[in-house]
């Protein structure tokens, strides 16, 4: 716990350092390294936490109310740690080069790091406190320093009322987070975590409210369906390495909360399961056919987080089944799965917000309709890119399949012993399985459209721009992580092996581990997969590159007889997932204006759509409505002579009631 | 044995994808009265266009070269997944019915890519297509393994398809199954009705229209790889239907795979006598097509588990 303590200290210090140093250079450099220093003192706790060691417990005392916090680092804290400080720290690193003109002006840029220093101070709370106090301040901590974060650029009104409603939006979260908290410390008169598990571990109604409650909190921190819309609008006014951050690891506290409950649950009713895994199917679903139509990038990769916690939920949901049910392994595959899929979407999901920033900073925009080409001048961004995304639609050989294997594997589990309960399960196979194709069939549009074909407005490209190696270096780190997971499954299940571990130990008294369950056969055939198929790949093209003719010429592309194509007649994002909105349309909310050409001699004609959120269009839409009706009955009231009178005699008819019944009650 | 069967496998993999589109276009020329091309006839046009120069489209970059070999390597892989008979596929582990799923999606996105990367609308447009349409049959290719493997309490793809004793529910099961397998064959490999090879309008197309700019070798290796595809699709199908395990051993085993073999070429000729007979569905009503296929699944699924003692 010292090194901990101390890892604190210097982040706090890392804070102070960047705000007080006289020039950008220096606070940066002095934030880094003890960003550096910090995330060496506490991972050297974390590390053998993780890989099976002792749980760390310390006591901090504090003054009335809160008098005690528990502080236990467990392996499933430690995991979250694990992931979220160095990638935090990357994140800072990208932000040198993403901010770089910043760096150079006047401008203070040292409170940025000083906030990027404080969202890691923050985790270093949520995931060790077991105090729900505590838990709430570090909760807020995180909240505050993300808002602060994403309206960096805060001169634009469109980022100041992007950061606003995030701010609404997780204080909603806070607030469902404070009900549940009120409800336990009513049941226990506690705010110890460990007492929470008396109320939480006896069926009743108030554990039920408590759960939905809880549920609803941390969906909303982590942008599940329907509670993601804050989500898009704030990943897009962010700078790109603070959706980054959001995306893949701040919001992560939202699956930390769920698990953390789930653990001090022990035994959920079945319903509780039902209703997560319906939740976060409904979330990936979603969030995968929103990134279809898209055409903001990084509107597209928020919509992707809420796919990918949805994806994350299923598991979860699948190992709360296993725990009522008492089927261990559909805990060890449902907790494992989600668990590891956490780590594998930081992983890609970061990677693909830093390749977004490196094409704003090369294009200076991130219209997908307005880009094109950039493969064959950004040498580094693009394969990455390519990568990150295969990996984020879980193709072989790539992290993200491994995680979604697990759960796919827990959901066809063929144990007849689950009776009814297999086809719920089967068909929610099947709905990852469309979230899957879905997926495919986003990251080869945005890829496509970004990078490949030509440039579909060429006052987008800047000639003089260049990839900033500290940009490239944390999406090299990331791919890595991402193929050694993907083409070394045993890692990645090694990593998970403890924190699932502390889940199984809930559903029965032996002590299951997660490799219990895995077949070994599995987990080499899965290697062998990634190993085959990229041996081939390289066997075949090394063949075709030897033996068989290489191309010498080039040609324009075939325009099936058109001779004067042009770079707008490419296929566009929108044209692109047409059919599959036309599936969908009943789904999907799309702004249309048009000015159709008229006459023999037609001039300008346009038309513009955009797919708009429906949950929050029609949450607006109510509220509009709502609004206009009451203005309307206010004004009505007074100026119409019968209603006046009408409404006048019925306030008196209920105000007499009001009065009998009260004085013969009071008699 | 296990060395004859992985040669079996391997030779069935690599060398029924010619003769299953020579059977096809065997079948419509008879039907259209007329004699027709050899069955290897397909390996020869394969051959011609290996030898030439490949020409690229100046909009391209290095994905487009690499793209076919990358998706034939997807498909020969998932083929290893893939039993041809009952009891034995060279790839088996629990779960192997979901990388095979993953692994054709993944051979589909680079041809997309390199559609994307010549700048053309008309190519644009195939893979629009074919993004969707694939993205619609991914649920009704994992729910059909899932429910095999629902039926036979397993988990591996060797294990869902391997024949025992057939009550008359298995069978109607099976029938449920085989149809939605046949719908994923007919769509996956760009048959009519879901897609028609041979028309020469752009607009039309799904599959032929995202290979536009393909020349020469590249070519040559993404129709070699087309019909792989339909020949793991219809190993599959075979698979399924055949009775015989080869893990009975001796005859049995011989006669499995002589079973396997005669009904990919029933496949073949169905595929063959329904593009003779069948006009091409429009492209709205594709979607319907394939949610045809998976209310069969669906209604399969919840009689296993009803069956099994489930739904009560």
């Amino acid at each position: 716990m010292d090194f901990m303590l101390i890892g604190l200290l210097v982040f706090v210090l890392g804070s102070v350092l960047a705000l007080s140093v006289p020039s950008n250079r220096a606070r940066v450099i002095a934030n880094l390294v003890c960003q550096t220093v910090a995330c060496v003192c506490v991972l050297s706790q974390t590390i053998p936490v993780l890989f099976g060691g002792e749980s760390l417990t310390g006591v901090v005392q504090w003054s009335y109310p809160v008098e005690r916090i528990d502080l236990r680092l467990d392996a499933l804290g430690a995991f979250f740690l694990t992931f979220s400080l160095p990638m935090t720290f990357l994140g800072s690193v990208y932000a040198v080069g993403y901010l770089a003109t910043d760096i150079r002006s006047t401008r203070h840029v040292g409170s940025h790091f000083a906030l990027l220093s404080s969202v890691q101070i923050s985790y270093m709370i949520v995931y060790t406190v077991q105090n729900a106090f505590a838990f709430l301040v570090g909760w807020e901590i995180a909240a505050l320093s993300a808002w602060l974060l994403v309206i960096w650029n805060h001169r634009d009104q469109k980022i100041r009322f992007a950061g606003f409603n995030y701010l609404v939006s997780t204080h909603l979260s806070l607030l469902f987070l404070v009900a549940a908290v009120m409800i336990m410390h009513g049941e226990t008169n506690s705010f110890q975590f460990a007492d929470y598990q008396r109320f939480l571990a006896t069926p009743g109604i108030r554990r039920g409210l408590a759960f939905v409650l809880l549920m609803t909190a941390f969906g909303l921190k982590s942008a599940f369906f329907p509670f993601h819309t804050w989500l898009p609008r704030a990943h897009s006014a962010a700078p790109a390495h603070v959706s980054a951050l959001m995306s893949g690891v701040i919001h992560k506290a939202g699956l930390f909360g769920m698990l953390k409950f789930i653990l001090l649950i022990g035994k959920p009713d079945p319903w509780m399961g039902w209703y997560l895994l319906a939740v976060s199917a409904a979330s990936a679903f979603v969030g995968v056919l929103y990134t279809i139509t898209q055409r903001d990038i990084k509107r597209l990769l928020g919509y992707s987080s809420t796919e990918n916690v949805g994806i994350a939920g299923m598991g979860f949901g699948m190992g709360c089944i296993g725990l009522s049910l008492d089927q261990p392994i559909l805990v060890a595959f449902g907790f494992g799965g989600g668990i590891l899929h956490i780590l594998n979407h930081a992983m890609f999901k970061c990677l693909l917000f830093y390749g977004a920033g490196a094409v704003y900073r090369f294009t200076h925009t991130i219209d997908l309709e307005k880009l094109g080409g950039l493969v064959k001048v950004m040498r580094w961004t693009a394969p990455l890119f390519l990568l990150g995304s295969l990996a984020s639609a879980a193709m072989p050989a790539l992290n993200g399949f491994v995680s979604e294997f697990l759960i796919y594997f827990g959901l066809l589990q063929p144990s007849p012993t689950l009776g009814a309960a297999r086809l719920p399960l089967l068909l929610a196979a099947a709905v990852l399985a469309l979230v899957g194709g879905l997926s495919a069939l986003s990251i080869t549009r945005s890829f496509g459209l970004i990078f490949l074909g030509v440039p579909r407005d060429p006052h987008h490209v800047d000639p003089t721009a260049k990839e900033h190696p500290l940009m490239v270096v944390p999406m090299v780190i990331h791919l890595v992580g991402i193929l050694l997971i993907g083409l070394l499954p045993w890692v990645g299940l090694t990593i998970v092996s403890e924190p699932t571990a502390m889940l199984l130990k809930l559903s029965s008294s032996s002590t299951y581990l997660l490799s219990d369950f895995v077949p070994t056969a599995l987990i080499k055939s899965l290697t062998w997969i990634g190993a085959i198929l990229l041996g081939l790949f390289v066997l075949l093209s090394s063949l075709r590159f030897l033996f068989l003719p290489r191309c010498d010429r080039r040609h324009v592309t075939w325009g099936c007889g058109y001779t004067k194509p042009n770079t707008r007649m490419q296929y566009s994002g929108s044209s692109f997932s047409d059919p599959m909105t036309q599936v969908f349309r009943d789904l999907l909310r799309y702004l249309r204006s048009e000015t159709l050409p008229k006459g023999p001699f037609p001039s300008d004609g346009k038309l513009e759509t955009h797919c708009v959120d429906a949950v929050e269009h029609s949450v607006f839409n109510v509220l509009h409505r709502g609004e206009r009706f009451v203005a309307t009955v206010l004004r009505w009231i007074p100026e119409t002579s019968r209603a006046s009178i009408g409404f006048g005699l019925v306030v008196l008819v209920v105000l007499f009631t009001i009065v009998v019944m009260k004085s013969r009650s009071g008699m | 044995m296990n060395v004859a069967l992985l040669i079996f496998h391997l030779t069935v993999m690599l060398v029924a994808p010619i003769f299953m589109v020579g059977i096809i276009n065997r079948v419509k020329s008879i039907w259209a009265g007329r004699r027709g091309p050899r069955l290897v006839q397909s390996w020869y046009d394969i051959a011609r266009l290996l030898r030439k120069t490949p020409v690229y489209s100046q909009a391209t970059s290095w994905i487009f070269p690499y793209a076919p070999y990358f998706v034939l390597a997807t498909t020969i892989t998932a083929g290893l997944i893939a039993p041809v008979v009952p009891g034995f596929a060279i790839l088996a582990f629990p779960g192997d019915l979901i990388a095979f799923a993953y692994l054709l999606a993944f051979g589909r996105v680079p041809l997309m890519l390199s559609a994307l990367d010549t700048a053309s609308a008309f190519e644009g447009m195939g893979a629009s297509r074919e993004a969707t349409y694939s993205a619609l049959l991914e649920p009704v290719l994992l729910l059909s393994l899932g429910t095999l493997g629902c039926l036979n309490n397993v988990m591996s793809f060797q294990d869902i398809v391997s024949a025992g004793t057939r009550t008359e529910f298995d069978v109607t099961v099976l029938a449920a199954i085989v149809f939605a397998l046949f719908v994923l064959l007919v769509i996956e490999s760009s048959r009519v009705p879901a897609d028609d090879p041979t028309t020469h309008l752009e607009l039309t197309m799904v599959h032929e229209v995202m290979v536009l700019d393909h020349s020469g070798p590249e070519l040559g290796v993404i129709q070699y790889t087309a019909a792989m595809k339909m020949t793991v699709f219809a190993m599959v199908i075979a698979a399924v239907v055949n009775p015989f395990s080869v893990a009975e051993g001796g005859v049995i085993a011989m006669l499995s795979m002589a079973t396997s073999l005669v009904l990919l070429g029933v496949v073949a000729i169905v595929v063959g006598l329904l593009e003779s007979l069948t006009a091409r569905l429009r492209f709205r009503a594709l979607p319907l097509f394939i949610l045809a296929a998976f209310i069969a699944v669906v209604i399969a699924l919840v009689a296993v588990v009803a069956r099994q003692g489930g739904l009560r």
